[in-house]
């Protein structure tokens, strides 16, 4: 799968749209900005389809993965948008890790934690922000947010060394860091 | 006095929201401290113990409050001595962490470095190192020592 998919999801009461544009995009930020929400419905919709009420607009499928069905889902799952809440420990290890650089599919993973074993750009780590009422006032409209600006100078003590790692390396030289 | 440890440990619960699903008692919801969390936390009013007012989602139960304020909760009420896994709660709950820790002696799992510079006066023991840091600048630089994390 390449390049970038829009999502929109929504039920009467909230409205959620992002594009996701690499293989791994990480949400995070504060406590309730609608993470665990978006995640029950995508679930919802991926159990129910039309019937849960929920409404999801994507060219790819989306689909919801717990630590019960991780394996069994993307065993079956090619070309999809895989969505993952903070639950799901399985995120952490490597072969979860092994698991997506496998497949083709792309990841929206709910976390807080560093994922050592995925790669994943700074640029694909947003929050999620409520930017007002969508429409006839009884929606919520919800939307990602990039969380590390590059253009927006950072607060910061003084700095000695700057290390950076080309985007398509891979680990390579962290792993040497590390050994 | 709060007591931070990173890293997986024993008696640690990984997803507090869903112990808090299972085991929360209503006089914990109408308890003053959660309802001034909720507001906080969650912009929403504790109606009564068993329902909430979300201006995002309309009438919500219990169970539908954010992770963070569950996570709170349990840290606020639950003897059972289990440690909760504060990387469940975001940014905006580090000052609730540190007003719970001065009523009580609290202990809890971190697997992020969370970010405590909201909290006035801000000290804990540090589990890994047994260090106790009495500042977030110190707190920073114990934090990223510790491979755990």
């Amino acid at each position: 799968m390449r390049g970038s998919h829009h999502v929109v999801v929504q039920n009467r009461r909230v409205r959620f749209e992002f594009s996701v544009r690499r293989n791994v995009t990480i949400v995070r930020g504060d406590s309730a900005t609608g993470k665990t929400t978006l995640m029950s419905l995508i679930e919802a919709y991926d159990r129910l389809g039309d019937a849960s009420g929920v409404e999801v607009v994507c060219d790819r499928r989306c689909v919801a993965i717990n630590n019960a069905n991780w394996e069994a889902v993307l065993a079956s799952a090619s070309s999809c948008i895989v969505f993952l809440d903070e639950d799901v420990s399985a995120a952490k290890t490597p072969e979860f890790a092994r698991r997506v650089r496998e497949s083709d599919n792309y990841y929206v993973v709910i976390t807080r934690e560093d994922l050592p074993n995925l790669p994943y750009s700074v640029d694909e780590i947003y929050g999620i922000h409520t930017s007002g009422k969508y429409a006839d006032l009884r929606r919520t409209y919800n939307s990602f947010y990039r969380i590390y600006e590059p253009d927006e100078p950072r607060e910061m003590g003084p700095v000695e060394t700057v290390i950076t790692e080309d985007s398509n390396s891979g680990h390579q030289f962290v792993k040497a860091v590390r050994c | 006095m709060l007591s931070i440890v990173f890293g997986d440990v024993e008696n640690a619960v990984y997803h507090p929201p869903t112990y808090f699903d299972n085991t929360y008692l209503d006089e914990w919801i109408t308890d003053p401290r959660t309802r001034e969390m909720v507001r906080d936390v969650d912009k929403s009013e504790v109606v009564s113990a068993r329902a909430i007012d979300s201006p995002f989602l309309g009438s919500i139960s219990v169970r539908e409050l954010s992770g963070g304020v569950k996570t709170l909760i349990l840290m606020l009420f639950d003897d059972s001595g289990r440690i909760f896994n504060a990387s469940s709660c975001g940014d905006n709950c580090a000052k609730w962490i540190c007003r719970i820790a001065r009523e009580k002696d609290l202990t809890i799992n971190l697997h992020h470095v969370m970010d405590f510079s909201s909290c006035d006066g801000f000290e804990a023991y540090m589990i890994n190192t047994g260090r106790t840091v009495k500042s977030f600048e110190e707190y920073l630089d114990e934090a990223l020592s510790i491979e755990e994390r």
